[in-house]
C-alpha cells in the first residue's frame, strides 16, 4: 500500500500512572481509557467526532475488565458517537505504540483522515502478570527452542544481563538514576502538559454508619518514583528470578495502571478542524529476537525504524526507551551506543511504572510534550516485547 | 434472663501488650469473638496502639495466629471511645503492665461498663490476686480472679487459675471449662502466693542452677547442655530460656520474690547474680536485644564467659562420664550415681535436683493444693517431661529423702530448712487414689473433664481400661467400656511415630472390615505421638535396595487401597489427628469422610522431600477436588485450585495449624477443629456416632472427573521451567514436581477429558514407581533415613 498523505499528531494525553493497587485500584481500565479519549478530543478545537475513522487501543492482557474489545467500550463510555469504530490490538508491551502506529497508518494510507491511537492497562485487575487464566501450550516443552515461551520476563532479563555482562551495580545505578530523573521532572512540573488529571470517585462502605461514603481524589502525579530510593537500599534487595542472579524488584519496571490517547489527523483534517499539528509520525518498525533474551528487541527494531524514516541514530534528540529491566535497557543502550543523555531524560518505567499495553501511548505523550516544550525536534519511543520482539516508532516536530 | 448454659459470646482483652495481643489472637484461633482494648493514642489514629499490636502478631514467631486472616477477627478498641462495648463481653481479661496502681485505676474506669454477670480476670504473673481484688468495686469481687497464661499463650499449655478470697466457686469451674475446651489449655488451680506455682518453682530452679553454675565453675553453655533434653527438659534449657524470657523480665520476677517472700528459708537466694544485673544494666536483655547470655555473631553462637568477661564460641557438652550416668535407665541408680560422682557436672545435676526437691517439699503446703498440681505446672508451664515430685518418687521416695536429709544436715543444700515430717511418713506423693495434699494432709483424687478420655497422667495414675477387639502386628483395634465404645472402636498404630508399612495397611483394611461387620463406625487415633509421619521408609528401603519394584508397586497399591477403604467404608471412618499427619498419614486424613483435628496439627504432603509424589491417593483426591471446585465456578477452570495445591505439594509445605491445613486444602472445610488435643477421641467418637445415627452413607464412587490434562501440566511446568532455569531448583526437583503436576492434572491426556478414580490412582502410582527407580530419589530416601534431613540433589 502506498503512503498518500502524512499523519500529524495534534494531541497526546495520558493519565498519571498509578502503582498496581494504588490510586487507580478502584478505577476500571475502560474508564481510564474513556477519560483519555475524551481528553484528546477536548484538547483541540471542536470537530465532528463522526469523522473519527477508527480508535485503535493497545492492551497487553485484553480480557476481563479490559476485554470485550475495550476500545469500543471505552469510546462509547467517552460519549463518542456510535458511528465511531474501535479495535483493540495486542503486541504485549508495544501495544500502545502499535496502536498509535496503526492509527497513523490508517491516515497515511488514506483509509481515514482522523484516528486515535491509545493504550490502557490495569495490572491491578489482573490476578497474575499473565492475565486471568494462565495456560501454556504443552508443545512449548516438547522442543528446547520453544521452552522460552514459558519463561517469565524476569528470567529473560537475567539472561540478557548474563549475555551482555550487565553488572548488578550498573543495573542498580541505572535504577536509582531513573528515580532521580523522574522526581526532578515531577518537581519541575515537566509532566504537567501531558497528564490529564483524573478525579477518582470511590464508593466505599462506612461500616460504622452503614452508609456509602463517596471519596473523591484528584490523581495527577505519577505514583512510582521513590524519594527514598538509594544505592544501599537497592543493593540490599535479593534477586527475584534466579538464585545467583542480579535482577531485583528494584531494578525492574513497576507494575502499574494507566492509559493514554494520541489524536492523529491528515493535513486536510488539520485544516478543516483548525487543530495545530505538533509532530509528524515518521516510522514504526517491529522485529523478532530469541524469546529468552526478549529484552534486546529494540536492538533490531531501532535500525529498522530509522531506515524507514531515512534518519540516522544521531538525528534522534529524545529517546523513550522502556525500562522493562535495567539489565535490558543497558544492554540495548550499549549495543547500539545510544547517548545516555538522550535516553529517558525524565526517568523511565523503573520509576514511572509500566502499565504494559498502555506504555507505548503514554511515552508517546511524553515525547510529544517534550516537543511542545521545545526540548526535542525528533523523538523515538521504543521497547522490548515478551516472547522476543522489539518495537520502535519515530516522531518529528512540525 | 438467666441462662442454664454458660456461654462466652465475646471476650474483651484489656491491654495490647505482648501477652494481651497474643491472648486475643488465641481467642480468634478458637472462633471466640474478641475485642482488644488499649489506651487511645494521644496523637494521630486513636487506635494506633492496638493496630500496631495486631500487625505485630503477624510477624511474631512462633505464630500466635493459626491463620494470618484471623487477625481481622480481633476487633480494635480504645477505652475512651469503646468502653461501652464491654457490656457485650462475658469474659474480660485484663493484661496491662504489672503495676498495682495502674490496674486499680483501670478497674475503676471499666467497672461501670461491665455486665453484671461478666467474669473479670487478671493475667498477672506477679501481683497478688487478693490485693488486686481489693481494688475492684465490691459488686465485682465475686466475679474476679486471676488467669495466668504462659508465653507464648497459643503454645504453652498451662493456665494458672487463681481465685481471690471472694471468688464464686461455680464461676471458676465454668471458666476452667472455657479455658480447657474452648481455648485448649491445661488449667492448674493455684493459690494466691507470689509468682503462683510454675514460676515460683521454675524461677527458683533457675536461681538454683545459677547458684551451682558459679559454685562449680561451669560454663553457661555447659549448663544448658546438662539441663536440656539430657534431663527431659526443653532444648532452651536454663540460660537460653532466660534469654527468650528476657533477662529484665527475669530480674523483675526475682524481685517479686525478694520483696514478697521475706522469711522464706531460701530468701537470701532470691537475688539475681551480679553478672545478670550487669547484663540488664547495659541493655543486653536476651533475644529481644539480640544479646544476653548468648549472642549471635553471624552464624556463630557466642556465649558469655564470666572468666573471660567476654563472649566466646558456645561449645558446652555433657562429659562422657556424665553421659554414661544419664544413660542409666533406672532412675534410682541414676540419681545415686550423680550424687556419688565427683565430676562437677554430676555434682551440678544432683545439686539442682536436690535443692528443687527440698524446695517443693517444704513449700508444697503453702503454694499448691497438692503435689500433682506442682508436677503438672512444671510440665505444662516449663516443658519438663516430669515434675519434681515425679522425678523424686520415681527414684525411690524414702531413699532420696534420706539423701536430702544428709545433705541438709551437712550444709550442702541451699537452705537448712528441715524437710516436713510428712516426707518421712510416706512412700511417695502420687498414688492411684490421688496425690498428696500437704495442707489437707490427705490424698486428693483427680477430677478431670469427661471429655478427656485419656487425660495426661501424673506418675502412678492408672489409665482407663481398654478392651482389645483385634490386634495385628502393627495395629490394635480396641474399645472403651462405655456407650460410645459399644458402637465405635478405635484403631491405633503400634509402629514408631505411627509410620505406615505393609502391616499397618493390612491392619487398616482388617479393622474397617471388622467395624463394618460389628460396629457403627471407626476412629483412627493414636494414644500418643503423631497421627502418622507417613510411609515406613525403614521397611521400604531394603526392598528398594534389592531393586524389587514389583513388590514396591504392590505396596503402593495397598496404600491406595487402604485410602480407598477409608473413603468408601460402609461405616464412617473418622481420623482423629494431632501433632503430625505427613505423607501417607495426610492421605488417610484426606480420604476420611470426616477428620477431627487438634488445632496444633502439622499436616502436609511432604513426599517431595524424598524425591517422591503423594501416591496413596493424595494427588487423586486433589484432582477430584479441583474438578468439583471448577464445576462450582463460573469459569469451570480447575487450575485456580490446582495452582495452589501444586505449590503445597511441590514445596512439601506443612500446615502451621489445623485451620491453616484447611486453607491449604489439605483438610476439608467440614472437618472439625478441636482446641484441646486430649478431647480429640471424645469428639471423634461422638462424630462417628452422630454420622451413623444420621444414616450416613459413603459417597458414590467418583466418576466423570474432568481433568486439567496436558495444558494444565504445561501451565504448572511453566513455573518449574523458570525456577530450574533460574537455578532455584535442581533437575531432579523439576522431575519430581513435574510428576506431581502430571498426577494432579490426570496424566498426559487432553484438557477436560473425563476420567474415574481408578485412572487417577494408576497415574499417580506409575509416576511414583518411576521416581523410585531414579538414583536421585533413592539417594534422597537413604539420606533422610541416615540423617533425618532432606537431601538437595
Amino acid at each position: 500500500m502506498k503512503q498518500i498523505q502524512d499523519a500529524y499528531i495534534v494531541a497526546a494525553k495520558r493519565t498519571a500512572v498509578a502503582k498496581k493497587g494504588g490510586a487507580f485500584r478502584h478505577v476500571r481500565p475502560d474508564d481510564m481509557l474513556a477519560h483519555t479519549l475524551r481528553g484528546v478530543v477536548d484538547a483541540v478545537p471542536a470537530f465532528d467526532l463522526n469523522d473519527i475513522g477508527d480508535v485503535v487501543v493497545g492492551c497487553a492482557m485484553p480480557e476481563a475488565e479490559q476485554g470485550m474489545n475495550v476500545a469500543r467500550i471505552g469510546l462509547l463510555l467517552a460519549g463518542f458517537p456510535v458511528s465511531v469504530p474501535g479495535v483493540t490490538v495486542n503486541r504485549f508491551c508495544a501495544s500502545g505504540l502499535n496502536a498509535v502506529a496503526d492509527a497513523a497508518m490508517k491516515i497515511m494510507t488514506g483509509q481515514c483522515d482522523i484516528a486515535i491511537g491509545a493504550g490502557t492497562e490495569s495490572m491491578t485487575v489482573m490476578p497474575t502478570m499473565m492475565g486471568n487464566k494462565v495456560t501454556v501450550n504443552p508443545r512449548a516443552f516438547e522442543s528446547p527452542e520453544n521452552v522460552a515461551i514459558a519463561y517469565g520476563m524476569g528470567l529473560t532479563a537475567e539472561k540478557v544481563a548474563h549475555k551482555y555482562a550487565v553488572s548488578r551495580e550498573d543495573q542498580d545505578a541505572f535504577a536509582l538514576a531513573s528515580h532521580q530523573k523522574a522526581l526532578a521532572a515531577i518537581a519541575a512540573g515537566r509532566f504537567a502538559g501531558e497528564i490529564l488529571p483524573y478525579t477518582v470517585r470511590s464508593h466505599l462502605p462506612d461500616l460504622a454508619s452503614n452508609t456509602v461514603r463517596i471519596v473523591e481524589r484528584v490523581f495527577d502525579t505519577d505514583e512510582g518514583p521513590r524519594a527514598d530510593s538509594s544505592a544501599e537500599g537497592l543493593a540490599r534487595l535479593r534477586p527475584a528470578f534466579a538464585a545467583r542472579g542480579s535482577v531485583t524488584a528494584g531494578n525492574s519496571s513497576q507494575m502499574s495502571d494507566g492509559a493514554a490517547a494520541v489524536l492523529l489527523m491528515s493535513e486536510a483534517a488539520v485544516q478543516r478542524t483548525g487543530a495545530t499539528p505538533i509532530a509528524r509520525f515518521r516510522s514504526f518498525a517491529v522485529a523478532g529476537v530469541p524469546p529468552e533474551i526478549m529484552g534486546i528487541g529494540p536492538v533490531e527494531a531501532i535500525p529498522r525504524a530509522l531506515k524507514q524514516a531515512g534518519m540516522a541514530q544521531a538525528d534522534i534528540d529524545w529517546i523513550e526507551l522502556n525500562e522493562a529491566f535495567a539489565a535490558q535497557a543497558l544492554a540495548v543502550m550499549r549495543t547500539l551506543d545510544l547517548d545516555p543523555a538522550r535516553v529517558n531524560p525524565l526517568g523511565g518505567a523503573i520509576a514511572l511504572g509500566h502499565p504494559l499495553g498502555a506504555t507505548g501511548a503514554i511515552r508517546t505523550a511524553t515525547v510529544i510534550a517534550a516537543m511542545q516544550r521545545g526540548e526535542a525536534r525528533t523523538g523515538m519511543v521504543t521497547m522490548c516485547i515478551g516472547t522476543g520482539m522489539g518495537a520502535a516508532g519515530i516522531f518529528e516536530k512540525v | 434472663m438467666t441462662s442454664s448454659r454458660f456461654r462466652i459470646r465475646r471476650v474483651a482483652v484489656l491491654g495490647a501488650g505482648v501477652m494481651g495481643a497474643q491472648i486475643a489472637a488465641h481467642c480468634a484461633n478458637a472462633n471466640v469473638p474478641v475485642i482488644l482494648f488499649d489506651l487511645a493514642a494521644k496523637e494521630g489514629d486513636p487506635d494506633a496502639i492496638v493496630k500496631r499490636a495486631i500487625a505485630g502478631l503477624k510477624k511474631l514467631e512462633p505464630a500466635p495466629l493459626a491463620t494470618a486472616d484471623r487477625a481481622a477477627h480481633i476487633e480494635v478498641a480504645n477505652y475512651d471511645r469503646d468502653a461501652a462495648r464491654l457490656a457485650d463481653c462475658d469474659l474480660v481479661i485484663e493484661a496491662i503492665a504489672e503495676r498495682m496502681d495502674w490496674k486499680h485505676g483501670l478497674y475503676a474506669k471499666v467497672a461501670p461498663h461491665l455486665r453484671a454477670d461478666a467474669i473479670f480476670a487478671t493475667n498477672t504473673s506477679g501481683l497478688s490476686i487478693n490485693a488486686l481484688a481489693d481494688g475492684c468495686p465490691e459488686a465485682m469481687r465475686s466475679r474476679f480472679c486471676g488467669v495466668h497464661f504462659f508465653n507464648p499463650p497459643r503454645y504453652m499449655a498451662l493456665v494458672e487459675l487463681i481465685p481471690a478470697r471472694g471468688t464464686d466457686a461455680a464461676l471458676l469451674d465454668r471458666l476452667e471449662d472455657f479455658l480447657t475446651t474452648t481455648l485448649g489449655k491445661n488449667v492448674v488451680r493455684a493459690l494466691d502466693t507470689p509468682n503462683f506455682v510454675a514460676n515460683r518453682i521454675g524461677v527458683f530452679s533457675m536461681l538454683a542452677a545459677m547458684h551451682h553454675t558459679t559454685r562449680l565453675g561451669l560454663g553457661f553453655d555447659e549448663v544448658d547442655a546438662l539441663t536440656g533434653p539430657a534431663i527431659g527438659r526443653p532444648k532452651s534449657a536454663t540460660y537460653r530460656t532466660a534469654d527468650v524470657v528476657g533477662l529484665d523480665t527475669l530480674l523483675h520476677v526475682v524481685k517479686t520474690m525478694t520483696d514478697n517472700l521475706q522469711g522464706d528459708p531460701w530468701h537470701r537466694h532470691y537475688v539475681a547474680p551480679a553478672w545478670l544485673a550487669a547484663l540488664v544494666e547495659r541493655g543486653a536483655l536476651g533475644q529481644k536485644t539480640k544479646a544476653g547470655v548468648y549472642r549471635k555473631d553471624g552464624k556463630a553462637i557466642k556465649v558469655l564467659d564470666l572468666a573471660l568477661q567476654d563472649y566466646r564460641d558456645a561449645a558446652g557438652a555433657v562429659a562422657e562420664e556424665v553421659q554414661t550416668i544419664l544413660a542409666e535407665r533406672d532412675p534410682a541408680m541414676k540419681l545415686a550415681a550423680l550424687r556419688a560422682s565427683e565430676h562437677p557436672q554430676a555434682q551440678f545435676l544432683w545439686s539442682i535436683f536436690r535443692d528443687v526437691f527440698h524446695y517443693v517439699a517444704v513449700h508444697l503446703g503453702d503454694i499448691a493444693h497438692n503435689a500433682r498440681d506442682i508436677d503438672f505446672a512444671m510440665r505444662w508451664g516449663f516443658g519438663w517431661s516430669a515434675g519434681p515430685f515425679e522425678t523424686w518418687q520415681g527414684a525411690g521416695w524414702q531413699q532420696v529423702a534420706g539423701w536430702l536429709r544428709e545433705d541438709i544436715a551437712a550444709g550442702r543444700a541451699m537452705s537448712d530448712a528441715p524437710l516436713p515430717a510428712w516426707v518421712f511418713e510416706r512412700h511417695g506423693v502420687h498414688e492411684a487414689a490421688g496425690s498428696w495434699s500437704a495442707v489437707a494432709a490427705k490424698l486428693e483424687p483427680r477430677s478431670v473433664s469427661p471429655r478427656q478420655l485419656f487425660p495426661e497422667r501424673v506418675l502412678a495414675e492408672v489409665p482407663r481400661a481398654t478392651h482389645t477387639v483385634w490386634e495385628g502386628e502393627e495395629v490394635r483395634l480396641w474399645t472403651l467400656d462405655d456407650a460410645d465404645g459399644e458402637r465405635v472402636p478405635v484403631l491405633s498404630f503400634k509402629s514408631r511415630m505411627s509410620c505406615v508399612g505393609p502391616k499397618v495397611l493390612d491392619g487398616i483394611r482388617e479393622a474397617i472390615a471388622r467395624a463394618e461387620r460389628d460396629f457403627d463406625g471407626l476412629v483412627i487415633w493414636q494414644p500418643q505421638g503423631p497421627f502418622s509421619v507417613g510411609a515406613n521408609l525403614k521397611q521400604i528401603r531394603p526392598v528398594l535396595e534389592a531393586g524389587d519394584f514389583v513388590t514396591l508397586e504392590r505396596v503402593i497399591n495397598d496404600f491406595q487401597q487402604a485410602s480407598m477403604a477409608i473413603k468408601y467404608a460402609q461405616v464412617p471412618v473418622i481420623t482423629a489427628v494431632q501433632n503430625m499427619a505427613l505423607g501417607g498419614g495426610c492421605e488417610f486424613v484426606m480420604h476420611s469422610p470426616r477428620a477431627v483435628v487438634a488445632l496444633e496439627s502439622y499436616i502436609g504432603l511432604v513426599e517431595a522431600g524424598v524425591g517422591l509424589i503423594p501416591a496413596g491417593g493424595g494427588c487423586k483426591e486433589f484432582a477430584i477436588r479441583a474438578a468439583r471446585a471448577a464445576e462450582a465456578s463460573a469459569t469451570k477452570d480447575p487450575m485456580n485450585f490446582l495452582q495452589s495445591v501444586f505449590q503445597t505439594i511441590a514445596m512439601a509445605n506443612v500446615s502451621k495449624s489445623a485451620r491453616h491445613a484447611q486453607e491449604l486444602g489439605l483438610l476439608k472445610q467440614e472437618d472439625v477443629v478441636v482446641m484441646h488435643a486430649n478431647e480429640l477421641l471424645h469428639v471423634a467418637r461422638r462424630n462417628a456416632v452422630a454420622m451413623a445415627d444420621s444414616a450416613w452413607r459413603p459417597p458414590l464412587p467418583a466418576v466423570d472427573i474432568p481433568v486439567a490434562g496436558r495444558s494444565g501440566i504445561a501451565t504448572l511446568d511453566m513455573m518449574l521451567a523458570n525456577m530450574r532455569e533460574g537455578g532455584m531448583i535442581s533437575a531432579h526437583d523439576y522431575r519430581v514436581a513435574h510428576a506431581s503436576a502430571t498426577a494432579l492434572c490426570g496424566g498426559d491426556i487432553e484438557t477436560g477429558a473425563r476420567v474415574n478414580e481408578q485412572w487417577l490412582l494408576e497415574v499417580e502410582r506409575a509416576l511414583f514407581v518411576d521416581l523410585l527407580k531414579t538414583k536421585e530419589t533413592q539417594a534422597r530416601i537413604a539420606h533422610m533415613m541416615d540423617t533425618g534431613k532432606p537431601l538437595r540433589n
